[in-house]
C-alpha cells in the first residue's frame, strides 16, 4: 500500500508550523511500500499528530491523505477496520493496552481480530526475544511501561499489514531490548515486504532507514 | 486436495479465533455491570411478553368458543324477528322490503329467511274416534335451509299421500305435561305422535277440502307448525280470502346471537326475538372489555420493558465506551461489535419468550381441563396466531436490539 501526503498541516499547529520549514507539513510526499522511514522530530512538532492522522484517529488537517490513490476520509467504517486488520498496524506512543486483560490477550486479541496471519505460539516465540515471555499471563496494567512497550510491539507484529508505523517506540527501553525489538521489528517487516514508519526525537541507527525525514 | 486441506485448515482456524475472540470481547465488555438491571428488564419483559401472549391466546381462545362448531348452539343461531306490536302498529306489522334488505345487509347476518303464514282457514282432526281431537290451526313455512329437521318425508306435491308438518317440541311439551292431565289423556311421545296420521280440513269457496297430515319431526327452532314451502303456496294462491300479504316474520342465521351489534340494531328498528337467545350479549360486552384490557396493558409493559432493555443495552455501551473506541481503534469493525453485542443480548430475549411460551401452554392446558368439566370447550395447546404472535414479537426486539446496538456504537465510536 502506498501512502501518499498533500499539503498536509494540522489545523491546531498551522501558525506554529508555517514559521519553520518541514520535510513532512505543507508538502507533498509518497512514502512507498517496502520503504524504512524514520521522521526525526523534536517535542510538539506534531509527531503523534502525524501518526494519528495517518491512522485515521483525528481529521482536523488541511491537505489530504492517500492510501493508494484512495481519500482517507472516504475509507470508513468496516473498510476501515480491514484496512487496521491487514494494512497497517500501529505502535502508539501511549501504547493503548487493555489493561484488564493479560499481556497475552492484548496480544492475541490484535492476532483473531482477523483471519489470525500466525498461530498463538507465535505469541510466546516474539514474547521469549523480547524478554517478556515471563510477564504473558500477568495483566498489562500491572507491567512496567518498558514491559508494555514491548508488548505493544508484539501486538502490532502479530497481524498481518504492509505499513507498521510507530511513534516512539523504545522510549523506554534499554539499548539491549531496542536491539532485540528492533531486530524482531525489521525481521517481520522484510517478511511481509512491508513499510516501516518510525518516529523519534533524535537520530538513530536502529534500522536501515531508507529515508529520513525532519518534521 | 492440497488446497482443500489448507483451506479446511483456514476454516478451522478461523473458528477458533472467531471463538477466543468472543471470549476476549466478553472480558471487555461487561454485561454484568448492571446485573440489577439486568434481572429488573428481565423480569420486566417476561412479565410484558406473558401478558401479551396470553392476551392473544385468549383473543384466540374467546374467538374460538364463539365460533367453533362444538360451542355453537344450533337453536341460538336462528332468530325469529317480527316488530315489536304496540298500540300504534296493530294490523301493520308487515315487513316491507326495504327493511328485508336493511336486515340481509347486515354483518352480523349470514342469511334470511322470511315466514309465510296460511292465508287460508284450516283444522285438523282425528282421523278415528278411539283418540278424538279438533283444533282450528294455522301453518307457517319457511325456506327449507332454516329447516334443522331431517326427514325423507319432507316434501309435497298434489300427488302426496299426506302433508308433513313439523312441530315445535313445545307443543308436544304442552301436551305431555298439562293438557293430557287435564283432559284425562296418555301421553304420547314423539315416536308415536309421528305414527299419528290426523286430518287437516281446509276451508274453500267450495266447501271443505280434507287433506291427510303427519307429524315428521319436532324442532326448537321456529315455534310455529311448519309446512312444506310447495303446499303453503298451494293453498295460499288457490284457497286465500286475503290479498297477497307481506310477511311479519323473518327469520335470520347469525353467527352469533349474542353480538352487542345485533341487539342495538333489532332495538333501533323495533323488532323482537327470544331475548333469551340474545342474553349473552351483556356479559360480551363485559369479556370484550376484559380482553381489551388483556391487550393494553400487555402492550403497555412491552413498551416499558423495552425501554428498560434499551437502556440497558444503551447503558452496557456506554459504561464500556472506553473499551468500545480501543477496540475500534485497534480494528474491531463496528459489525463485529454489533455481532457480538446482538448475541450478548438476544439469546435473553429467546429465552424470555420461550419461558412465556411454556406458562402460557401450562396456563391453557389447566383451562382446558377445568373448563371441560363446564362443557366449554377450548384447545388442548396454543394456537399457531400465539406461535406467530410470539415470532413476530422476537422480530420486533431483535430489530430493536440491532437498531440500539448500532445506533450507540456509532455514538460511541465518533
Amino acid at each position: 500500500m502506498m501512502i501518499k501526503l498533500e499539503q498536509l498541516v494540522p489545523r491546531p499547529l498551522k501558525d506554529r508550523l508555517s514559521a519553520r520549514p518541514s520535510d513532512i507539513w505543507n508538502t507533498t510526499l509518497t512514502l512507498e511500500p517496502g520503504n524504512i522511514v524514520k521522521i526525526k522530530a523534536p517535542s510538539g512538532s506534531g509527531k503523534t499528530t502525524l501518526i494519528h492522522i495517518i491512522y485515521k484517529l483525528r481529521q482536523d488537517y488541511d491537505g489530504s491523505v492517500y492510501f493508494d490513490e484512495r481519500p482517507l476520509p472516504a475509507i470508513v467504517e468496516n473498510e476501515l477496520a480491514i484496512v487496521r486488520q491487514t494494512q497497517m498496524a500501529v505502535v502508539f506512543q501511549d501504547l493503548r493496552l487493555f489493561p484488564n486483560l493479560t499481556a497475552r490477550e492484548n496480544i492475541d486479541l490484535k492476532r483473531i481480530l482477523q483471519t489470525p496471519l500466525y498461530d498463538a505460539e507465535k505469541i510466546d516465540e516474539m514474547a521469549e526475544r523480547l524478554g517478556v515471555k515471563h510477564i504473558l499471563e500477568q495483566q498489562a496494567g500491572i507491567c512496567s511501561y518498558g514491559e508494555q512497550q514491548r508488548i505493544a510491539i508484539i501486538r502490532s507484529l502479530i497481524q498481518p499489514f504492509s505499513w507498521l508505523i510507530m511513534d516512539e517506540p523504545f522510549s523506554h527501553l534499554d539499548n539491549n531490548n531496542t536491539r532485540l525489538a528492533a531486530s524482531l521489528i525489521a525481521e517481520e517487516c522484510k517478511k511481509r515486504g512491508a513499510g516501516l514508519l518510525v518516529t523519534d526525537l533524535d537520530e538513530d541507527s536502529n534500522f536501515d532507514y531508507t529515508h529520513r525525514y525532519q518534521l | 486436495m492440497r488446497i482443500q486441506i489448507l483451506t479446511t485448515r483456514i476454516d478451522i482456524n478461523f473458528e477458533r479465533a472467531m471463538r477466543s475472540l468472543n471470549t476476549l470481547l466478553k472480558k471487555l465488555i461487561r454485561t454484568a455491570t448492571g446485573r440489577k438491571r439486568f434481572v429488573m428488564a428481565f423480569i420486566g419483559l417476561s412479565v410484558a411478553m406473558l401478558l401479551i401472549l396470553s392476551a392473544v391466546q385468549i383473543q384466540v381462545d374467546y374467538n374460538d368458543l364463539l365460533n367453533s362448531k362444538t360451542n355453537q348452539d344450533s337453536i341460538a343461531n336462528f332468530l325469529v324477528v317480527n316488530k315489536v306490536l304496540t298500540d300504534r302498529n296493530l294490523g301493520a306489522t308487515s315487513l316491507n322490503d326495504s327493511e328485508i334488505a336493511d336486515l340481509k345487509r347486515q354483518g352480523f347476518v349470514e342469511a334470511v329467511g322470511l315466514l309465510t303464514p296460511s292465508r287460508f282457514k284450516a283444522s285438523i282432526q282425528s282421523a278415528s274416534d278411539r283418540f278424538p281431537f279438533f283444533t282450528d290451526i294455522a301453518f307457517e313455512s319457511v325456506p327449507n335451509d332454516f329447516i334443522d329437521v331431517v326427514s325423507k318425508d319432507w316434501h309435497w306435491d298434489e300427488s302426496s299421500r299426506f302433508v308433513p308438518i313439523i312441530a315445535p317440541n313445545m307443543f308436544l311439551d304442552f301436551y305431555n305435561f298439562q293438557f293430557s292431565f287435564s283432559q284425562n289423556l296418555p301421553q304420547l311421545t314423539q315416536t308415536v305422535v309421528k305414527m299419528i296420521v290426523f286430518k287437516i280440513n281446509v276451508y274453500t269457496p267450495n266447501g271443505i277440502m280434507t287433506l291427510n297430515g303427519k307429524v315428521v319431526g319436532f324442532s326448537d327452532r321456529i315455534s310455529s307448525l311448519l309446512v312444506p314451502q310447495e303446499f303453503m303456496n298451494w293453498g295460499n294462491s288457490r284457497f286465500a280470502n286475503a290479498a297477497n300479504a307481506k310477511p311479519s316474520r323473518a327469520i335470520l342465521r347469525t353467527k352469533d346471537p349474542g353480538n352487542p351489534t345485533l341487539v342495538s340494531y333489532l332495538k333501533e328498528k323495533g323488532l323482537a326475538t327470544d331475548a333469551d337467545k340474545t342474553r349473552f350479549s351483556r356479559y360480551r360486552h363485559i369479556v370484550d372489555l376484559v380482553v381489551k384490557i388483556a391487550w393494553v396493558t400487555g402492550l403497555l409493559m412491552f413498551l416499558f420493558a423495552m425501554v428498560i432493555f434499551t437502556l440497558f443495552i444503551q447503558l452496557t455501551i456506554a459504561s464500556c465506551k472506553e473499551e468500545i473506541i480501543l477496540l475500534v481503534t485497534l480494528g474491531a469493525s463496528p459489525g463485529q461489535l454489533r455481532h457480538f453485542l446482538v448475541r450478548q443480548f438476544f439469546p435473553v430475549n429467546v429465552l424470555i419468550v420461550l419461558i412465556s411460551m411454556i406458562m402460557i401452554t401450562g396456563l391453557q392446558y389447566g383451562a382446558h381441563i377445568w373448563l371441560a368439566r363446564q362443557n366449554v370447550y377450548l384447545d388442548t395447546w396454543l394456537g399457531p396466531t400465539t406461535f406467530i404472535a410470539a415470532a413476530a414479537i422476537l422480530g420486533l426486539i431483535w430489530a430493536v436490539n440491532r437498531v440500539t446496538i448500532r445506533k450507540y456504537i456509532r455514538l460511541s465510536t465518533n
